[in-house]
């Protein structure tokens, strides 16, 4: 591999695993803002955060709980962005070139997340029922003959040592797409794409196998007795719906407030995010639905409880809005073509689903913990705290290195793509 | 073998093969020109049959008969002619209608899914595909009508008002298979004669023969190729793409809502509707790769129907056989992890049971052999995906067995446990189905043309409109120097 760009060593490895190649880039590609673009957001996600520990001194369930569903979403953000990146080095897309660069700063999350989800050991005893000893003791009377069943999965060594592992598939494959990406804006090694498809080979299935298990650890094991052979899709469907809004709203902010990539990402690459932000709106349903359907049909009580707790006591009206908002509005506005050649109603799209996406994850979470259903103060700030730490050192990474692959093989098809 | 009768001599095998590079690879081979294409496809429909087809269709038809006398016979003496039983009250009728559906599926997805994804290899095959696709439909409905006790009455599924005042149950997932099947076959249809229109044209204005120009000539509805006859068309494909690719979805997850809608422990589980579709996506790239390893050869398209695209079908095989087998692996891991004792011994009963042969069968058919594809020569190799394409498709008849009777034959109570056998009539209902199936698509491949002429020709680097202005705009060696259009002089029309 070519050493153009040296590594960063530092603990910053974990923020931007490479030297800034900002100045290799060719003017139209260069960032323009200055630090205030990654620094304002920074700021208010700590201070967001700062806050929300305040409040979780008083009320520790609901800042773990809340602290929890704001870093699902930006997991589910950053996986869903791989995967969404993985697809298209292995189909060899050419049109999606100039929102890559976009996508692998997005991708580079997992160190980053791992040392955010640290708080959450912590709660582990708040968050997940089967941590708690006397579940597993025949004489006590907690005793839980379905969960000492599990014992074997569900312990919290091993929970953590899956999770190391988790990461660290996740980072090596990150790493590897990320990395050589950026190398290839200063030195066009031919062999370069090859390496980049054949990583995404690999890593396909690794991470979505890990993604998988990943669900059933973090999400599905807050309801220790409930089971779904569905819930890796569903974590995944609402995922990558998240990374592709995440990745049409950065181009427009770079667009429409910092001035940049006029001319190369046009309304054809927003109409094609679009038809993809459509597509998996459609994709979250149909897997929202069957999950749901199917449990609703064969009414096995140890399978149907889930749902009834998202049904009754005030949570009924969470369900009724995630049809309503995450499916019925989004399928109708996006359905049409203008709209999606339209910069304004995308990115209030964009934003329109990410919060969405939000509400899935909090309508997943929170019931464990609230039985009546509503929002507590800190569901919102630690959401919004992460978010702008996330976005933050996100922007920071952007600006850092030429906004699109410029020695990309498929650069000037992309630029010159048409919607036939 | 057939190609030896025409005048001209057309390239059918490939001029150049194997390499790696940034570039994309060239969608057709051997240089064709525009009208190279159309005598390629064309002159199959033209000439008489190779006697090879006539062999074929000979075997392909006695199938039929096959299907039709057993038909006959069960509607005559019963269904209990076949090998059903107490407990399993499912068995092949219902594994050979997820069967056929799921072959149908590929068809579906090469040519409406990959359309939407603008991918272009998807042109050589998708006519093709998309008939096959028919073909399975019709093999697969066949059993949804003849494996109830009363084929008479089988129009009372429909929403018709009768004298009775009796409805459907609309609860019923049988019931939403007729309309997922039935509208999944009308949309095809529709969509593949779309595509044909264009076509039909070209064998229209090409036929010498007087009713063969008529009949061309009804079925291709008048096309002159206008430029509004192709804007139109354009966007009506364009559509039906779009409503096709919801509906395939939505067709398997609803078979698969068949089982999963139940409480039976093996049929009651949520990853039935994406990994059913996966599944079908897997078995239907599996029949096209063996279809089209055979007509290739057989009918000289080498250069059309290149290795690159039998390798791209493979790696599509390789992705979805993946899924599968990840599938297979979560119900495993669920059913451990659900700690519900039904569900846990239906699994062990799966691997160790009096059906573990076809279990493993299953197993190492979709599990493992689809493994190969990792390695470019293997997936490059026509042999090789020959051999896997078949072994997919007994490991995917295998695991329809292997959900329906297995889930079925042990269940919750212990005194009704059974065991499946089945009958002459069950084999010879499954060869017929085979026999119907390929009657169909020899009679295809004899009548239409089995190659989008009109959609290959326009992914040809001709097509472009920028392709004669390579360079400094002048036109290099042997090209055809185009002069450009001025406007210094227009011609009004005489409006006398």
């Amino acid at each position: 591999m070519a050493d153009s760009v040296s590594s960063n060593t530092s603990l910053s490895w974990l923020i931007d695993p490479l030297e800034s190649t900002r100045d290799a880039a060719e003017g139209a590609y260069q960032f323009a803002g200055d630090r205030r673009a990654w620094l304002v957001p920074l700021i208010l996600g700590f201070a967001l955060i700062t806050i929300s520990a305040m409040g979780g001194w008083q009320n520790p369930d609901d800042f773990f709980f809340a602290y929890l569903a704001g870093w699902s979403f930006l997991l589910t953000t950053a996986l869903g962005g791989l995967l969404f990146l993985i697809f298209h080095h292995l189909t060899r897309a050419s049109w999606s070139v100039v929102v890559n660069r976009i996508n692998e700063t997005l991708v580079w999350a997992f160190p980053l997340l791992f040392v955010l989800g640290l708080p959450l050991l912590f709660g582990m005893h708040d968050l997940y029922h089967w941590t708690h000893p006397e579940l597993y003791d025949p004489s006590s009377s907690h005793y839980d003959e379905i969960l000492a069943g599990k014992r074997a999965y569900l312990n919290f060594p091993f929970w953590c040592a899956r999770m190391v592992v988790y990461f660290l598939a996740w980072t090596i494959v990150s790493y590897r797409l990320y990395t050589f990406s950026v190398r290839q804006d200063v030195d066009p090694d031919p062999s370069i794409p090859a390496k980049l498809r054949s990583t995404s080979a690999w890593g396909l299935p690794l991470t979505a196998v890990t993604l998988a298990f990943a669900s059933y650890d973090i999400l599905m094991s807050l309801d220790p007795h409930w089971f779904s052979t569905i819930f890796g899709v569903y974590f995944f469907s609402g995922g990558i719906l998240s990374a592709v809004a995440v990745i049409t709203l950065v181009a427009l902010l770079l667009q429409n407030l910092g001035g940049q990539l006029q001319n190369t990402i046009t309304r054809e690459h927003y109409q094609d995010l679009g038809k993809y932000m459509f597509g998996f709106v459609v994709f979250w349903a149909y897997i929202a639905f069957s999950q749901y359907m199917l449990y609703w049909y064969g009414g096995i009580p140890e399978e149907t409880v889930w749902f009834q707790h998202r049904l009754q006591n005030g949570w009924g009206w969470h369900s009724a809005f995630l049809l309503g908002f995450h499916f019925v509005v989004p399928f109708l506005v996006l359905l049409p073509r203008a709209p999606k050649r339209s910069h304004m109603i995308l990115s209030f799209m964009s934003v329109w689903v990410l919060v969405m996406h939000w509400f899935d994850m909090h309508w997943v979470v929170l019931p464990v913990l609230r039985e009546s259903g509503g929002f507590h103060w800190l569901d919102i700030t630690c959401w919004l705290g992460l978010a702008g730490i996330f976005g933050g050192i996100l922007m920071y990474r952007l600006s850092r290195h030429p906004l699109v692959p410029q020695n990309h093989p498929f650069l000037s098809e992309s630029l010159h793509f048409e919607n036939a | 073998m057939a190609n030896t009768e025409e005048t001209k001599s057309i390239p059918a095998d490939p001029s150049t093969d194997g390499h790696t590079g940034e570039e994309r690879d060239p969608l057709v081979r051997g240089d064709l020109s525009f009208h190279d294409i159309t005598e390629l496809v064309s002159r199959h429909t033209e000439k008489k049959a190779p006697p090879a087809w006539y062999a074929a269709f000979a075997v392909a038809l006695s199938g039929t008969v096959l299907l039709l006398a057993l038909f006959a016979y069960v509607s005559w003496n019963g269904i209990g002619t076949w090998g059903n039983n107490q407990p399993v009250g499912w068995g092949w009728p219902i594994v050979n209608f997820v069967f056929w559906v799921g072959i149908g599926h590929a068809g579906t997805l090469i040519s409406a899914i990959l359309f939407l994804f603008r991918q272009q290899w998807r042109t050589a095959i998708n006519r093709s595909a998309e008939a096959m696709t028919l073909f399975a439909v019709m093999c697969a409905l066949i059993w949804p009508t003849f494996h109830v006790g009363r084929v008479w009455v089988i129009y009372w599924t429909l929403p018709i008002p009768n004298q009775m005042e009796m409805w459907p149950q609309f609860k019923s997932p049988l019931l939403w298979d007729v309309f997922a099947v039935s509208s999944y076959f009308l949309v095809s249809l529709v969509f593949w004669y779309v595509g044909l229109v264009p076509d039909l044209a070209t064998l229209r204005d090409r036929a010498k023969n007087f009713w063969r120009k008529q009949i061309l000539g009804f079925f291709s509805l008048g096309w002159t190729g206008s430029n509004r006859h192709w804007r139109n068309y354009e966007k009506a494909y364009l559509l039906l793409a779009g409503l096709a690719t919801p509906l395939v979805l939505s067709v398997h997850s609803v078979v698969s809502f068949d089982f999963a809608v139940s409480v039976l422990p093996g049929w009651h589980t949520t990853i039935f509707p994406p990994y059913f579709v996966a599944g079908a996506i897997f078995s239907g790239f599996a029949m096209v790769v063996t279809l089209m390893v055979i007509t290739r050869e057989i009918y000289g398209l080498k250069n059309l129907i290149t290795i690159d695209h039998l390798e791209k079908m493979n790696i599509i095989i390789l992705v979805t056989g993946t899924i599968v087998g990840f599938a297979y692996i979560t119900e495993f891991f669920m059913a451990w992890y659900s700690g519900v004792q039904y569900e846990q011994y239906a699994f062990l009963n799966r691997a160790f049971g009096p059906y573990a042969w076809a279990y493993w069968i299953m197993m190492t058919c979709n599990l493992i052999t689809p493994q190969l594809f990792w390695s470019k020569k293997l997936r490059r190799s026509i042999p090789v995906m020959f051999v896997l394409s078949i072994f997919v498709n007994i490991g995917m008849w295998f695991e329809r067995f292997v959900i329906t009777i297995t889930s079925l034959h042990r269940d919750f109570l212990p005194s009704s446990w059974g065991y499946f056998e089945p009958t002459w009539v069950d084999i010879g209902t499954l060869v017929g189905s085979f026999g119907l199936f390929f009657t169909l698509f020899l009679l295809f491949l004899r009548f239409v043309p089995m190659v989008a002429m009109a959609e290959v020709k326009g992914v040809m680097p001709e097509a472009d409109p920028h392709h004669y202005d390579i360079g400094n705009g002048h036109a290099g060696d042997g090209e055809p120097y185009i002069e450009p259009a001025t406007i210094t002089a227009v011609e009004r029309p005489d409006r006398s």
